[in-house]
């Protein structure tokens, strides 16, 4: 079988379709090319690949021409010699003189003019075109673009983001970026995807562009979300100076989102802490390491000794390390003895996690980002990924481009809403009336997988009871919907089973978990969860936010999920620590500042979380804080929680730090140090071993990967198979339970975890932000694409250039009731407190519902967040909230 | 235009096509500014970096509106259009237009929708007055050197661009027939006759039908290109203003015979009253029930809409124009994939141009038999030619391939006094007379070095300023070229400049080499044909100074 049947440069080869460039390549033949690149879709413009064909009238350009049998192919001859040359001598000459010339270690574009020989001497144009350098991060210089279009394509390829066009015809054609001429105005995310194709550097990054070449290259993971990007750092002279993705990594293939990219000035801010800080009164003095372990390891044992381990607490960073999560989970346990261990997983995606649980037998995500390009249908609810999540926002941008169909469940039209199939753009909070009526839907239809339920789940005749009993006209109306465009959202899932892709718009609610576990029963009735190209990918916000869990940071399980309440599992791990947790559960961080409030908890431990502005009720957080008679904090910078520690430690951030984070997918990657953390700001991992070990334990670890092979013991059933030896090349997605297994990719495709699957009534609740006399808005808080989370780098960056505050969007309807012109401040005021923001008119928000960022600390927008949360996941309700608008006060 | 660009805006729900919507708010307001365009780029759902693109390169949706637009056309310049419109610009606002299709008429002057009866060597204040009494410059002269008339048999009578005098002619007759049998026998029989396309490049018609017809596909189109950019040529004009139901018919045999629901002609914005009456003719068929859910009331649906221009002479390339009906720029863009098997909107697409599907109600009435009778072996039938104003009897002649073209220029009288006549547009020939031979037809004219084009055919008198032409054909090639392959892009300006800056005569081995550059390198038949009539016409002019 597949004879050669085609010839190239004498060598006989198949025609199976592709391209003679193609083809030739797979041969080892390179032919020159300019606007071609793998991956990319023929441009054909350049001409360079042209080759002969036996008994074609003219050349033709190997990048778009099939290779048929039977064909004779020429790649070299002094005329595609000749020819190749006229016409880069040609582009050439439109450019500046001086712009290019041929060399062998050049630009892509340089080797190109050299390895064919052309001559640009002989320039015609003037110079005159300026560099725009608008974009804090892109560069793009005219005057050396050759038009090849390799970024259009890259960007509408692989990030599916159209930013570019190309104006004019004739000599006059020239690349666009925006409606003017400034680089800045236009629809560029800034993910450099085009700075890498680029073959001329037209296209560049500013913050390598006067930057030395990297004289080391670090692989890492990226810290920002949680989807975990594979990064390769490059540092010159202990600094960073270039992020680029991994080529080849499967999260991301390359690809990398304008804060993994770009963001990582902060790293070398001026006002990182450089050394342990100790209250003197109100101020504080820098202390050794030493004095600060000692102080640390005494008044816990003090507070211990004193008021009982339930008066302390800790909370573990979803920012930190597995192994730094995992250490001070087992201080608080072993060493203090109090199950009081929590994590900022709590506030956001804890009710996915308690519904998943539930419903599956685990909290975790049950399918991996490969089925995103394998999904027939995509939902994607309460997420907004090519914001909070680009590089996943990217793809799924790619497979809907690519014909899977989306239906996107946000009151907010985000971006993926404007390409979606159906966007239901449901009132906030009212997420269980929709999922229930789409369920409704697909019963009535008759197309739920009735196989897939029986042989597979339990729970469905109840559903079906209650779908059936319920009205469907009621339920439309109360998720606020076009009854039509529910229809043929459900239309959709009728189709088979489909990838689920949910965010916090249905976590961080008073009925979060209900939510969760109304699109989990979708999911279930449409036969998703545990097929190819389907099930539950709730995507994490924090790098490391499914470790900081997975290592036990939850106040009910230990490392693995291995509930404390279980006599086994403290048995078992007396055995790997030395050590029992206490059997009872201990409290969550929102209860644990509540007990602060009330005096009742006296000393918490708080690793790299901000919690004074990050969490809910801002007034009542600062109280509690305030009221502790020991706070220690580690920290990279001085923020408003550690203003109020006793104790800050200095600590290290993701590029300067070895160990491992968990994505979204259960992928467990390695975490590389790039450069030198600054002073003598130190690992968190290393900082809670210390204290430890001046507690009086034998920990014996020397680095990371010591702490995971006991993490390997301590939760056999996830792990057992884990070091960090075998997470090379592209990581290891857990459960991955004894040494030589390959991981776990899909969840639940033998069975749930919890022997059925568990299809669960939700009874629609009203949420106690709805109908509130005198506030008439619906408040929704969120993310935006240029800052991350509490913004404590991202705004240490130049991308404070593209977005310098938080601003509240507000529909154009509503504005002009309320008086509000574009950039207006206004007053907004919830139940619970009040604050003052710009409002930007957008037709991204409904009329009635306002959005509004936190990454800034001076918008206090959690000030606005009141004290709801699940009665069952705890998790608070950040997405609605009843507020009025003024105009603020001059 | 790129597919994922082209998925998006399907995804979006795009209003189609968007550059209507453009059009409109140009119309109103003049060309856009950025909040323009970025209010425009949400109204038509289109990325606001590739709307500017668009807007950019369509001529009508950036050039500024003026009273009078005198035409740059090829038989016009020859005719004194330039210091024409030179005159015409001190008396009020003036510009240039691609050519008009009245070669027949040189030099045309369009004021609103009219072209005006200018006639050469008339004062510019004359042809003025002409233009604001809307003065309207006769049809062409139509006549046959063949017995058999069918490209031309309703033209030149009047009233057949109305439904009803259309069908006293027989209009929708052989549809009629055709909806008795199976699309098949349509088919089968456009194929039989061995039609040829008359774009230019000849291709077999039937051979495009098949594949169409072929391919899969919930929805298939038929294009009709009226996008009859070749100065010279006018024949599609008159076609769709005097016989919009052939063309019609045609469309809807070809739609039958391939299974699509869906037509469109694409008509040139500088024809404009073959826009109206192209409207006009589809409406009134749409009202009687020709068209619609049902052809004639009995057979499958067809929907047929007009898409206007906007100033580009490449849409008349075929994936270019069908980019354009998208909201693209108007680009080539690389085959395969061919639009028969994915074309408009991704879909299986015929695109023939106007003439090739007047002459199929014939085939389909009389047989591919009586078809093949007619012209050649390998190009068979008529082939309606179009002959300027420096003719002594311009106009249509409607001839049987075969014929040579010595024939057709004695016919029209005036060819003493030529140097070469010039044929097919830019992308055709400089044919001197000891070619006048040969033998009107495809290959037999490629035999000879000659390429038909679109029939249009242009006296070059003795005293015709060469230098000005090689000039004015530069500049026209500079102006279209699309901007998408370099050796286009950038050669065709590098022509121009060494035509102007005298490095054409001073080193004619550079220019010579980069017109093979341009020959050989471009991605269309726009870039690698037109080097051949510049290379003669070069000639003509080394041999007219010796």
């Amino acid at each position: 079988m597949n004879r050669p049947n085609a010839i190239v440069d004498g060598c006989g080869v198949v025609a199976d379709g592709r391209s003679v460039m193609e083809i030739a390549r797979g041969a080892g033949i390179d032919i020159p090319h300019l606007c071609w690149h793998p991956g990319l879709p023929p441009e054909g413009g350049c001409r360079v690949c042209l080759v002969e064909v036996d008994g074609a009238a003219r050349p033709v350009a190997a990048c778009h021409t099939p290779l048929r049998p039977g064909m004779t192919v020429r790649t070299r001859s002094a005329a595609l010699d000749a020819l190749r040359r006229d016409i880069l001598a040609l582009e050439c000459a439109a450019h500046p003189a001086g712009a290019f010339r041929p060399d062998p270690s050049g630009t892509e574009f340089a080797r190109l003019l050299h390895r064919v020989g052309a001559d640009p001497a002989a320039a015609h144009e003037p110079a005159s075109v300026q560099v725009d350098a608008t974009h804090p991060y892109m560069r793009f210089d005219p005057s050396i673009c050759v038009v090849c279009r390799r970024c259009l394509h890259v960007c509408e390829e692989v990030q599916g983001q159209f930013a570019y066009g190309v104006a004019g015809r004739g000599a006059e054609t020239r690349l666009v970026a925006s409606p003017t001429e400034r680089f800045a105005d236009g629809d560029c995310v800034a993910c450099g995807a085009c700075v890498d194709v680029c073959p001329t550097g037209a296209i560049s990054d500013r913050d390598r562009h006067d930057a030395p070449a990297p004289d080391a290259v670090v692989r890492s993971t990226c810290g920002y979300c949680g989807v975990g990007c594979q990064v390769e750092v490059g540092v010159a002279g202990g600094r960073v100076v270039r992020v680029s993705g991994a080529r080849t990594a499967s999260v991301n293939r390359g690809h990398l989102c304008q804060k993994g990219r770009y963001a990582h000035a902060w790293h070398h801010a001026a006002d990182r802490l450089t050394h342990p800080h100790l209250r003197d009164g109100d101020t504080f003095r820098e202390v050794t390491w030493e004095e600060a372990i000692a102080f640390a390891a005494r008044r816990l044992g003090e507070i211990r000794d004193r008021h009982g381990p339930g008066a302390l607490g800790a909370l573990t960073s979803s920012r930190s390390t597995n192994e730094a999560c995992y250490l001070l989970q087992k201080l608080f346990r072993t060493l203090v003895g109090t199950n009081n261990v929590d994590c900022c997983a709590r506030v956001c995606h804890a009710s996915t996690a308690t519904a998943l649980r539930l419903a599956t037998g685990t909290g975790a995500s049950t399918a991996s980002y490969a089925d995103i390009e394998m999904a027939r249908a995509i939902v994607v609810a309460g997420a907004n990924p090519t914001e909070a999540h680009p590089v996943i926002g990217a793809r799924i941008r790619q497979a809907v481009l690519r014909g899977a169909e989306l239906v996107v469940i946000d009151p907010r039209r985000t971006e993926l809403a404007g390409i979606a199939a159906i966007h239901l753009a449901v009132r906030p909070g009212a997420n269980v009336a929709l999922l229930n009526a789409l369920g409704r839907l697909l019963l009535d239809a008759g197309r739920v997988d009735r196989e897939y339920l029986d042989a597979r789940t339990e729970g469905f005749s109840d559903l079906a009871a209650f779908l059936a009993a319920m009205s469907l006209e009621h339920a439309i109306d109360a998720a606020g919907v076009p009854a039509g465009d529910v229809h043929r959202a459900a239309r959709i899932l009728e189709g088979g089973p489909a990838l689920f892709v949910s965010g916090l718009g249905l976590s961080e609610l008073t009925q979060g978990v209900g939510s969760v576990l109304a699109l989990a029963n979708l999911a279930m009735l449409t036969g998703s969860i545990g097929r190819a190209g389907a099930g539950m990918l709730p995507l994490r916000g924090q790098n490391n936010v499914q470790g900081s869990v997975d290592m036990g940071s939850a106040p009910d399980t230990a490392t693995g999920y291995q509930p404390v309440a279980d006599a086994a599992v403290r048995e078992h791990l007396a055995e790997v620590w030395g050590a029992a947790p206490p059997p009872e559960p201990g409290l969550t961080v929102t209860e644990m500042t509540r007990a602060a409030e009330r005096g009742d908890v006296r000393g918490l431990w708080i690793m790299g979380e901000d919690i004074a502005q990050s969490d809910p009720h801002q007034e009542a957080v600062l109280r509690a804080l305030d009221r502790l008679d020991l706070l220690i904090v580690q920290e990279m910078f001085m923020t408003e929680t550690a203003r109020r520690a006793h104790l800050v430690l200095p600590a290290a951030g993701w590029l300067e730090q070895a160990g491992t984070f968990t994505n979204a997918e259960r992928r467990i990657q390695r975490v590389r140090p790039a450069v030198a953390p600054p002073g003598a700001a130190r690992p968190d991992w290393q900082a809670v071993r210390d204290v430890g070990r001046a507690m009086g334990a034998d920990w014996p670890y020397t680095d990371p990967a010591a702490v995971m092979d006991e993490v390997a013991h301590a939760a056999p059933s996830l792990f057992g198979g884990v070091s960090h030896a075998r997470l090379e090349p592209d990581g290891l997605q857990w459960p991955c339970p004894e040494p030589g297994h390959p991981g776990t990719s899909r969840l639940h495709a033998d069975g749930f975890v919890r022997g059925r699957g568990r299809l669960v009534v939700v009874e629609p609740e009203t949420s106690p932000e709805h109908d509130i006399a005198g506030f008439p808005y619906t408040l929704i808080t969120g993310r935006v694409l240029e800052h991350y989370n509490v913004g404590t780098m991202t705004r240490r960056t130049p991308s404070v250039g593209l977005t310098g505050a938080d601003v509240l969007e507000m529909n154009a309807h509503d504005a002009e009731r309320e008086g509000f012109r574009d950039g207006d401040g206004a007053h907004v005021e919830s139940r619970w407190g009040g604050t003052e923001v710009p409002v930007r008119i957008s037709d991204r928000v409904s009329p009635g519902t306002l959005f509004l960022s936190f990454h800034f600390p001076e918008s206090h927008t959690n000030r606005l967040v009141g004290p709801h949360t699940d009665p069952v996941s705890k998790c608070p309700d950040y997405k609605v909230t009843a507020v009025r608008v003024a105009p603020a006060a001059r | 235009m790129s597919d994922a660009l082209r998925t998006l805006l399907a995804a979006r729900g795009a209003a189609s096509p968007p550059l209507r919507a453009l059009r409109e708010h140009i119309a109103r307001h003049g060309p856009p500014d950025e909040a323009a365009l970025r209010a425009l780029a949400d109204e038509v759902r289109m990325p606001v970096a590739a709307l500017r693109g668009a807007v950019s390169y369509y001529a009508d949706l950036h050039a500024p509106s003026t009273e009078i637009r005198v035409c740059d056309g090829t038989s016009c310049v020859l005719a004194g259009g330039s210091a024409l419109s030179a005159g015409l610009t001190s008396l009020t606002s003036c510009r240039t237009a691609a050519c008009l299709g009245y070669c027949h008429s040189s030099p045309a002057v369009l004021a609103g929708d009219t072209v005006v009866r200018a006639g050469a060597g008339r004062d510019p204040a004359a042809i003025l007055a002409a233009a604001r009494r809307a003065d309207a410059a006769p049809p062409p002269d139509v006549r046959s050197l063949s017995a058999t008339r069918i490209v031309t048999r309703r033209l030149g009578r009047g009233g057949f661009s109305d439904l009803a005098g259309a069908r006293t002619d027989g209009a929708y007759d052989a549809l009629s027939r055709a909806l008795d049998g199976t699309p098949q026998d349509v088919l089968a029989a456009v194929i039989a006759s061995g039609e040829r396309g008359r774009g230019g490049a000849g291709f077999a018609t039937g051979h495009k039908w098949r594949a169409a017809a072929a391919a899969p596909g919930p929805v298939k189109y038929v294009v009709a290109n009226g996008d009859e950019g070749d100065p010279g040529a006018f024949l599609d004009r008159v076609l769709m203003e005097e016989d919009p139901h052939g063309l019609i018919e045609g469309m809807a045999l070809c739609a039958y015979a391939i299974g699509a629901t869906r037509g469109v002609v694409f008509v040139r914005s500088e024809y404009p009253r073959a826009l109206a009456t192209m409207e006009h003719a589809i409406a009134q068929a749409q009202e009687d029930g020709i068209l619609g859910s049902r052809l004639m009331g009995r057979g499958p649906a067809l929907e047929i809409s007009v898409f206007l221009g906007m100033g580009s002479y490449v849409c008349g390339e075929e994936t270019a124009l069908l980019g354009a009906i998208e909201g693209f720029r108007g680009e080539v863009r690389p085959r395969p994939p061919y639009p028969a098997e994915r074309g408009l909107y991704g879909c299986p697409t015929v695109v023939n141009n106007v003439e090739t599907l007047v002459n199929v109600p014939w085939i389909v009435a009389n047989g591919p038999d009586a078809y093949r009778r007619l012209g050649t072996s390998s190009s068979p039938g008529t082939k309606a030619m179009c002959l300027n104003a420096g003719f002594a009897r311009p106009g249509v002649v409607e001839v049987e391939f075969g014929t040579p073209l010595a024939t057709l220029l004695d016919d029209a009288g005036g060819a003493g006094a030529l140097i070469a006549v010039l044929l097919g547009g830019p992308m055709g020939s400089v044919v001197r007379p000891a070619d006048w031979d040969v033998p009107i037809g495809y290959e037999e004219m490629s035999a000879r070095g000659v390429e038909l084009g679109h029939g249009g055919v242009i006296a070059l008198p003795r005293q015709a300023d060469l230098g000005a032409l090689l000039d004015h054909w530069l500049s026209f090639m500079a102006g279209e070229s699309c901007g998408k392959c370099t050796p286009c892009r950038l050669g065709s300006r590098r022509l121009l400049e060494m035509v102007r800056d005298g490095t054409r005569t001073r080193d004619p081995v550079a220019f010579d080499r980069l017109l093979h550059v341009v020959e050989q390198g471009s991605l269309c038949a726009f870039g690698q044909r037109m080097p051949t009539p510049l290379r003669e016409l070069v000639a003509l002019i080394a041999e007219a100074r010796r």
